[in-house]
């Protein structure tokens, strides 16, 4: 740990810190509150607390649908992200490749180009290819974006490993896919399940790509924007509570396998 | 008998470099042999070669009589113990050392026997379910070791194993390593730019100079008569004695050195008379005497520095013609001061002439 404004007087800079601290969960508590609110309006004081809206949301088939169909989508968009990352990351990695940082730079590009963008070509470009919009090409859309994360948590662990690792499992007799099935595979597992994990997230908060690319069926940031649309009731609340708290989860512990593999 | 390694003119170019240039090499099984050589000299590149890592640019490499030279790694009978020993890391020790026999697709319970004799074969069995995070080095060494011994190659590659241990642990690894080759009884191949490393444990050392052969041949021919300037001072400490060759009389060289005229074992070679010629002469070979012999010859010469070693001094001579000799000293033979006038002489054949 480094010491930047030593002259400062300490209580000003945990001051400052605390500060940041309500800015960014200010709003999620508020949030979280009004969810246990034993009224129809969104609005302070609570005078009743209830757990009714969560009761009336856990039994709601339009949401629990809704999460399944998120589930899914992001479990398939995980699926195929993950492949492709993987090798993507393997050919930057390969002996004797040519242009390795042109592949990676246009493997990283869907990660900085605008959702909004994306999701228009993405739109004209299964039109043109004659794709339904649905479920397909939804996860097309997803995979596109996911693929940078998958591609630089993995090359970061791929750059980490010893090169003779893969030799040494040649010479005890494995070829090359048993080779990467016993010996690489296992070594990047902390970064893929990071990888992965990252995935989910991205493809289940994704609304813009789902937008565009989406039929009839409805996703749950799809679903939670027709009922805000609707107007704000502490059910949304009750909604956005439990996403969060999911989430938050599984990020963290995505985390924390990421942070173990480091040591 | 049929060596169990032979290299027949192989060459291996980088681009326009040339790692190992016109290689041939056989090898008798059974034995210890090092490939000795600076950086660069291509032992590595040699040793991967029969490895099956590296291809060799034109020639031939046989194993048994087999010519393996463009078999993948996984189709030869031979491992190899890597510098940084390679262990796999989600794996734990007795996974790894298991790893090749699971490839053979041995019976599980056979794997685990074959497994637990190894280790306790390097008094690791204690040891077998630690991953290779959590062992010392040496330990590491020896599990790298068992590992490749596992699946019962015919030849043992080692690619300078012991350079990353410090000096007491190598000491004793490389008495441990000779035991193991005696015991197994296998062929080892041993790369390593350390000469103490290659005199301690090989049968034959392979001295090696830009990608070639500079000299082949047990421990002790190698430091008693090298056959190169580049051999002799490669291995241990030498003085050269460089002259005009005055005559060849009865297998000894008539040397002109320093205003005399001095005597040097053939060594095999055949110089032309009147030509330069040099001899390497070791330190420990030189006698140092406080008075003129009265029938041997000896160059004359004074003390400039001496360092005590304990169990021996060494002397810098200065002589007349400007060279610095080394010579060793017994500490009680002779009490040398820095400044004394000294005289310097040596068994005839205890000098030997280079070939360059």
């Amino acid at each position: 740990m480094r010491s930047y404004f030593s002259d400062f007087p300490k209580t000003a800079l945990q001051a400052s810190y605390w500060l940041f601290v309500i800015y960014l969960l200010l709003p999620l508590a508020l949030m979280m509150a009004i969810s246990f609110k034993d009224a129809n309006f969104v609005a302070f004081p609570i005078d009743k607390w209830t757990l009714k809206w969560y009761a009336q949301v856990l039994q709601d088939k339009q949401f629990l649908e809704a999460c399944a169909y998120s589930i899914f989508i992001a479990l398939m968009t995980t699926l195929f992200a993950t492949i492709v990352g993987v090798w993507i990351a393997l050919l930057i990695t390969t002996e004797g490749m040519i242009a390795r940082s042109v592949i990676f730079a246009l493997a990283c590009l869907p990660a900085v180009v605008p959702g909004l963008i994306n999701a228009i070509s993405m739109r004209i470009f299964i039109r043109v290819l004659d794709i339904p919009t649905g479920t397909g090409a939804i996860i097309l859309g997803h995979t596109v974006h996911a693929v940078p994360f998958v591609v630089i948590m993995v090359l970061t662990r791929l750059r980490s490993m010893p090169n003779n690792l893969v030799d040494a499992a040649r010479d005890l007799g494995a070829d090359s896919f048993v080779a990467f099935m016993r010996v690489t595979l296992p070594y990047l597992a902390p970064a893929l399940a990071g990888g992965m994990v990252f995935c989910v997230l991205t493809s289940i908060d994704d609304f813009v790509r789902t937008f565009f690319l989406g039929g009839y069926q409805t996703t749950l940031p799809m679903l939670i924007f027709a009922k805000v649309q609707g107007g704000m009731s502490p059910e949304i609340n009750a909604i956005a509570t439990l996403v969060l708290i999911v989430t938050a989860a599984v990020g963290l512990y995505a985390e924390h396998l990421t942070r173990r593999s480091r040591t | 008998m049929q060596p169990v390694v032979h290299f027949r003119n192989v060459n291996k170019s980088y681009g326009s470099s040339l790692a190992v240039d016109n290689l041939d090499l056989a090898i008798e099984p059974g034995q210890f042999v090092t490939l000795l050589g600076p950086s660069g000299c291509g032992k590595s590149t040699t040793l991967r070669m029969l490895g099956g890592f590296e291809t060799p640019t034109s020639g031939e490499i046989f194993l048994d009589g087999q010519e393996i030279s463009k078999l993948p790694p996984n189709k030869r009978n031979v491992n190899i113990v890597f510098q940084d020993y390679a262990l796999f890391p989600h794996l734990n020790v007795r996974r790894n050392v298991a790893f090749g026999l699971e490839l053979k697709g041995m019976a599980s319970d056979a794997i685990h026997k074959r497994t637990m004799e190894l280790l306790s074969l390097v008094k690791l069995t204690d040891f077998a379910e630690r991953m290779p995070g959590q062992l010392s080095g040496g330990q590491r060494q020896r599990v790298a070791l068992m590992r490749a011994l596992a699946p019962n190659p015919n030849v043992l590659l080692l690619d300078e194993p012991l350079s990353a241990l410090d000096a007491k642990l190598r000491q004793q690894m490389q008495i441990e390593l000779k035991s193991i080759q005696k015991t197994t009884g296998k062929t080892f191949i041993f790369v390593t730019h350390d000469q103490e490393e290659a005199l301690t444990m090989s049968d034959v050392v392979v001295v090696m100079n830009a990608g070639r052969i500079e000299q082949m041949g047990d421990p002790h021919t190698l430091y008693a008569k090298p056959r190169s300037r580049f051999v002799a001072n490669f291995i241990g400490e030498t003085n050269f004695i460089e002259g005009k060759l005055k005559a060849i009389d009865g297998g000894l060289a008539a040397i002109e050195w320093n205003g005399s005229v001095v005597h040097a074992n053939l060594n095999g070679q055949s110089p032309a008379v009147g030509n330069t010629v040099a001899a390497a002469l070791r330190p420990e070979a030189i006698s140092v005497l406080s008075q003129k012999p009265a029938n041997t010859i000896a160059v004359s010469g004074r003390i400039t520095q001496s360092i005590f070693k304990g169990d021996h001094t060494s002397l810098t001579v200065s002589l007349a013609n400007g060279q610095s000799v080394v010579a060793q000293l017994d500490p009680v033979a002779l009490s040398a001061i820095t400044g004394d006038d000294v005289w310097l002489t040596w068994r005839e054949n205890d000098a030997v002439v280079l070939a360059d």
